[in-house]
């Protein structure tokens, strides 16, 4: 999985990708192949051993990027993708699930409908992965594709808005 | 000794005075205002009053609401902190006609030593060397320029009511004399509702280091050492330490023997600092005296053992002094870093806002005055400090070592903090060498920029997470599709 992070103005391309080993993961830069072992401690704290040096850091995400502290200093990182791609309407919480979102941080992999096509609730809509396993979306009920607001590899993550579906209005009895 | 004490401040320094009146047994009353209603300090206490609205001069600056919420409490004592009402005479005044203690000196010598000129007069006469300059204020402004040609520049023009910084102005040349006086007379008209000026030389790149001293309701005084404070960004202090790096044992016998005197000759009772300035060549002379307890009060606590905020209670209570100035001695070397909810990279703006992450540092040596938690809202009415880290070591070394360590390690997120510039400054070899001045930060780090040595593993940091995230979705939204593999393997790390 390639990633195009931003910090302090400074863009860079990151490949991701696991190794044989359940405990780690391969971090592939323009000048750095590394392998990294990490743990979750708790929502915000990571704990990393990177190069054999163990760190610990902690993620607060936000609107406007993920603030990253570490070792005393704190970097706002960004992903550009998706900040070129500022199209994707961030769902809110609040709002009534007629959303299709991803579970995760995703890429767009095959879109299965058109705009216009009815839809039954349940039918697949559009299929992403990330780290090569497959997640088929549905349609949380029936209806009318309004709009597609992706495209193939696109970067999607959770709470964008990815497909909008116009809800059926049930007949009178 | 009271029953009951009411602490008449907010955030670190109101939590640090509470911790020692539930160690020595008594109970604590929190006033707070609308913005602090979940406050650590409230928390903390165990009563707390509400004053009003956020506005300083509507709660902890109102001085009645404050009698009141003591009165209507119980509380016996009142301990100011510093700060708000610390310094003020007529609150102390109010204090003792209301049959409250109030936890420092008597109304009286607060407004002695509140007055800068009148200070330099006490002290002269008790044979301190006071900086050379004017021992009287005035806002005649042709007597300030005659008396500006007979001291010479460059010289500060400072106000006779003031403190911060304020009001004070650095003229160079006597063409800027005028148009100094007439902004530096109005500043502290405004901030203190006195306009008067007075003028001191300018001493070349002086060291600020500071003497605390206690003294009880029975004549006796006694100095704490010193602390250095010359790492001052706008006459702000942000890192002190103690000892002084520039202290021989003579020296310090000499200034010590100095505050002593200056503390006797203000009639002074309770703890307070004679603050000096040494210049260039090892002469030091008298600047202020601080009648409250200080923001860096911990690293002499750490150096000496002691608990000042216990020392106040006892000597608020009557009880004379358990130790003579041969019964104290300091051992190891301490620093004290501020934290302020300012961001350094954009003129130091404050930065109020919820700290979301908010994770001290601890291990030996460590102490933290911490006035927020993690969750808590930092409000923009108040000074900006959220707390403070010490650290303590057997040499300076050792201690600079231990808090570049500690601050590396106290996460905070969701508001800027001054932490990354703090750590820069102590990495320093300027710092190292502990060649100090009272220039430093104008000097050595104008313009600062947070480095970006760490921005790689940031971003490696940024992309575990994001993949560790455990999938949270909107309330009532079921995860549409097929389960994802995150919750079809159930238990499994990375």
């Amino acid at each position: 999985m390639k990633y195009r992070l931003k910090a302090d103005g400074e863009t860079s391309e990151i490949e991701v990708s696991s190794t044989g080993n359940p405990q780690g993961l391969r971090i592939t830069t323009a000048d750095k192949d590394i392998e990294v072992a990490f743990q979750r401690i708790s929502e915000h704290c990571l704990w990393m051993v990177v190069d054999g040096k163990a760190t610990k850091a902690f993620v607060l995400p936000s609107s406007e990027g993920s603030h990253v502290f570490l070792a005393g200093r704190t970097y706002l990182v960004q992903d550009a993708d998706r900040l070129a791609g500022q199209t994707l309407r961030r769902g809110v919480h609040d709002e009534a699930p007629k959303e299709v979102t991803p579970p995760m941080p995703s890429v767009v992999a095959r879109v299965l409908v058109n705009k216009g096509d009815p839809v039954r609730k349940g039918q697949g809509l559009l299929v992403v992965t990330a780290m090569k396993m497959e997640t088929t979306l549905a349609a949380p009920f029936d209806g009318t594709v309004k709009k597609i607001h992706v495209s193939i590899n696109q970067k999607v993550a959770p709470g964008d808005l990815l497909v909008e579906i116009e809800k059926e209005v049930p007949a009178d009895d | 000794m009271f029953q009951k004490v009411l602490i008449a401040n907010r955030g670190e320094i109101a939590v640090r005075i509470m911790r020692t009146c539930r160690e020595m047994g008594l109970r604590t009353v929190a006033v707070y205002s609308e913005v602090d209603s979940r406050a650590l300090h409230v928390m903390e206490a165990d009563e707390a009053v509400f004053l009003g609205p956020a506005e300083p001069s509507e709660s902890y600056l109102h001085i009645a609401k404050i009698i009141e919420a003591a009165k209507s409490s119980g509380a016996e004592a009142i301990h100011p902190g510093y700060g708000f009402l610390a310094e003020n005479p007529n609150f102390a005044e109010v204090c003792e006609d209301a049959g409250l203690t109030f936890v420092g000196p008597p109304g009286r010598v607060i407004r002695d030593l509140g007055n800068k000129p009148m200070a330099r007069r006490i002290m002269a006469s008790a044979g301190v060397p006071v900086i050379p300059g004017m021992m009287q204020a005035t806002e005649d402004l042709e007597g300030l320029s005659q008396e500006a040609a007979v001291l010479g520049y460059p010289l500060l023009l400072k106000a006779a009511a003031g403190g911060g910084g304020k009001g004070m102005r650095v003229v160079s040349e006597p063409e800027a004399m005028r148009e100094a006086c007439l902004s530096a007379m109005s500043e502290a008209e405004k901030a203190f509702g006195d306009g008067s000026l007075y003028l001191e030389k300018q001493l070349d790149t002086p060291r600020h280091v500071e003497f605390q001293i206690l003294a009880d309701r029975h004549g006796h005084v006694v100095h704490l050492f010193e602390r250095e404070c010359s790492i001052q960004r706008r006459h702000q202090k942000i890192i002190e330490e103690t000892p002084s790096p520039v202290m021989t044992p003579s020296l310090r016998e000499t200034m010590g023997k100095a505050a002593v005197s200056a503390a006797r000759a203000a009639g002074y009772v309770n703890a307070g600092t004679v603050e000096f300035l040494i210049d260039r060549s090892g002469k030091f002379y008298f600047l202020e005296v601080n009648t409250r307890l200080q923001v860096e009060h911990p690293v002499t606590e750490m150096t000496t053992g002691l608990d000042l905020v216990r020392e106040q209670l006892c000597i608020a209570t009557g009880d004379p002094l358990r130790f003579r100035q041969e019964d104290l001695f300091q051992r190891g070397h301490a620093i004290e870093c501020r934290v302020y909810a300012e961001d350094p990279e954009n003129s130091f703006f404050p930065c109020p806002g919820v700290a979301l992450v908010h994770r001290e540092p601890s291990g030996p040596g460590i102490r933290n005055d911490s006035g927020i938690y993690e969750g808590f809202r930092v409000p923009v009415e108040y000074d900006p400090i959220i707390g403070k880290v010490i650290a303590y070591g057997e040499t300076r070394e050792a201690s600079r070592r231990r808090m570049i360590r500690a601050l590396e390690n106290y996460a905070i997120l969701g508001i800027r903090t001054t932490i990354p510039y703090l750590i820069d400054i102590l990495n320093s070899n300027e710092f190292a060498s502990g060649a100090l001045s009272t220039d430093f930060i104008e000097r050595h780090f104008q313009g600062w920029r947070q480095s970006m040595e760490h921005a790689d593993m940031a971003k490696v940091a940024y992309i575990l997470h994001d993949l560790a995230s455990p999938v949270k979705t909107p309330k009532g939204q079921k995860v549409h599709g097929w389960p994802t593999p995150w919750e079809t393997l159930g238990e499994w790390k990375l």
